[in-house]
């Protein structure tokens, strides 16, 4: 078990955005996270990141608690996330997007930054290396130079990946990796998806497109009002009552 | 600092981190320094420079401390730090200006981390309010408290000039200008490799988009408590050089006024880039000079140009090539666009 919640949950004054959530994420599978809008999806991305305190519950990550640590931290440990709204270093180049996602891998001390020592500068070369072949398995590497900013969406949400994979994070974590995107597109996203898989990451995705989330997702769990209503594989999911009824609403008696 | 390549997206000044720029920048800013000597020993212009160099010191750890973000209301408190404690510990305590330079620069950087610890825990509007209210209690305590100390509102007087040291003495202009250049080069070489190293890649991340960054694993309050204390530690050095300089220390000479100042200095030279503080202080400090004439109402000229450059080059004045270049862009294509030769919309 890679990811485990534990009767986790999130109010915001009067609403209950998660309620007493409890799951798990196993490892090296494409996991999915569905539900209507305001179902908790994103609050639950939110809580596993560290970016917003839980109220209730505790979250373990390879059997370390994590719930309560800042979102550097979490990150360290090995959990990496993409916004739903794409954010980016805007002003920097592709490459240096990359490589400031890559501090991990080569933490910059204070004194190699002002005295550029040959250790730092060969450091930093191979970063650089290491940074071209990521976008470069992306796609990428053609626009490596440019500033990310001014790339078509499409390419500044593979960027935002690289961005991810570069902090070498095991759990990576997607707030809809295929909005906006083309069919042909998503197709390409799914393959990368299916090729991290195989390397051993471990993804867990939130996405409005059914067709995708069923076609790639090893298991999917279904959330409707901050609860968890349903949890299987996509066959499963597609004939569960509770998730029909979520989704379109149930049918009134008599009707 | 044209970029050298032409194309259609041209990298802004921060994305271009080469070698060679770095190095080619802190030398011309070296070699002005040390060509002024040769061209005039008037004691007049000696004083306006050597005011640059120690008004550039300030804006640029400024700047290394906006980069991450933060507009450090207190920067110029810390000069002061530097200042009071040199200026003590001189005249007190006997310890020689060489010793107290770095100690007083010490003593900045030690109070920076506690007062750096409880003010960024919180950002925005909120950190420039604590850091504007710390800055407030420090003039305060210059200028109401340990009168026998501080010297009150009268100020502290009496301040020794640095000591001779390697058989140079530092009576006249020429001397002090000189050693305000070593120190002034010294850190712009320091702030400028930093700019272009992966920490200041980092560090301006973070000013771009702070929670991603956080995400990312950059633990983004200890980069900005370590621009911060780096910062004092500058500001507070040259306090030290202003205190033996000026020889007379007030509390209003780490106010309001002067941090202004130092916020419209490098704002109008431009935050973007490790170069801006450079191009708006010697742009302002001379402009000032010229401007004395108007006595208190020259902030006033200050202000208007400090507007002018918000609404016509808002990332400073350093950008400003890059700015005109991307307008004649935008005119050319609508140009083409109006001839029926552009895409259609």
């Amino acid at each position: 078990m890679l990811l485990e919640l534990r009767g986790v949950s999130r109010r915001f004054g009067g609403l209950q955005a998660v309620a007493d959530l409890s799951m798990t994420v196993a490892r090296s599978a494409i996991h999915g996270l569905i539900g209507p809008n305001g179902a908790g999806k994103s609050t639950v991305f939110n809580l596993i990141t560290g970016v917003i305190p839980l109220t209730t519950g505790q979250i373990f990550f390879k059997g370390d608690r994590t719930s309560g640590l800042r979102p550097s931290e979490i990150c360290r440990r090995g959990i990496a996330r993409t916004f739903q709204a794409t954010t980016l270093f805007r002003e920097y180049t592709v490459l240096q997007n990359v490589l400031v996602a890559a501090h991990l891998a080569a933490a910059p001390g204070l004194a190699s930054a002002l005295f550029w020592s040959r250790a730092y500068r060969e450091r930093e070369q191979r970063a650089r290396e290491r940074g071209q072949a990521l976008l470069d398995g992306l796609g990428l590497g053609s626009v490596a130079g440019r500033v990310a900013g001014t790339l078509p969406h499409r390419d500044q949400k593979a960027l935002a990946l690289a961005m991810v994979l570069a902090t070498g994070a095991e759990l990576v974590i997607l707030d809809e990796p295929m909005a906006g995107l083309a069919e042909q597109e998503k197709a390409e996203t799914t393959s990368v998806l299916r090729r991290l898989r195989g390397d051993g990451v471990t993804v867990l995705l939130v996405e409005h497109d059914m067709k995708a989330v069923m076609g790639v997702c090893d298991t999917v769990t279904v959330l409707d009002h901050g609860l968890r209503i349903a949890e299987g594989t996509p066959r499963e999911i597609q004939t569960n009552p509770a998730v029909i009824e979520a989704y379109l609403g149930a049918e009134e008696p008599g009707a | 600092m044209a970029p050298s390549s032409s194309k259609a997206a041209s990298p802004p000044p921060a994305a271009r981190r080469g070698a060679g720029a770095p190095a080619a920048g802190v030398a011309l800013v070296a070699l002005a320094a040390a060509t002024l000597p040769l061209v005039t020993r008037d004691s007049y212009y000696l004083d306006v420079a050597t005011t640059i160099l120690m008004n550039l010191t300030l804006t640029m750890s400024f700047r290394l401390q906006v980069s991450t973000g933060q507009i450090n209301m207190a920067h110029i408190s810390f000069m002061g730090i530097g200042a009071y404690a040199s200026a003590l510990l001189v005249t007190r305590v006997g310890l020689s200006f060489w010793a107290t330079l770095w100690i007083g620069a010490l003593v900045a950087a030690a109070l920076a981390v506690p007062i750096g610890s409880v003010a960024l825990r919180v950002s925005g509007p909120y950190y420039f309010l604590i850091t504007f209210a710390f800055s407030e209690v420090v003039r305060l305590v210059f200028n109401n408290f340990l009168e026998g100390w501080f010297g009150g509102p009268s100020g502290l007087v009496g301040i020794p000039k640095p000591d001779r040291l390697l058989g140079l003495a530092f009576e006249g202009k020429l001397e002090l200008y000189g050693l305000m250049a070593v120190l002034c080069v010294g850190v712009a070489l320091a702030f400028v490799r930093l700019e272009y190293s992966r920490f200041g890649l980092t560090a301006s991340a973070i000013r771009q988009a702070d929670l991603l960054a956080e995400t990312l694993g950059v633990d983004v309050f200890r980069y900005k408590l370590t621009t911060f204390v780096l910062g004092s530690f500058v500001a507070g050095l040259a306090g030290v050089f202003f205190a033996h300089f000026r020889q007379v220390l007030h509390s209003s000479d780490f106010g309001l006024e002067p941090m202004v100042l130092l916020v419209v200095f490098t704002v109008i030279g431009g935050t973007g880039s490790v170069w801006g503080p450079v191009v708006g202080t010697v742009l302002m400090t001379i402009a000032g000079e010229l401007l004395r004439e108007l006595h208190h109402y020259e902030i006033l000229v200050f202000g208007a140009v400090l507007i002018l450059t918000m609404l016509w080059a808002p990332e400073g004045l350093v950008a400003l090539p890059a700015t005109v270049r991307r307008l004649l862009r935008m005119r050319r294509s609508k140009d083409a666009r109006a001839m029926g030769v552009g895409l259609a919309p």
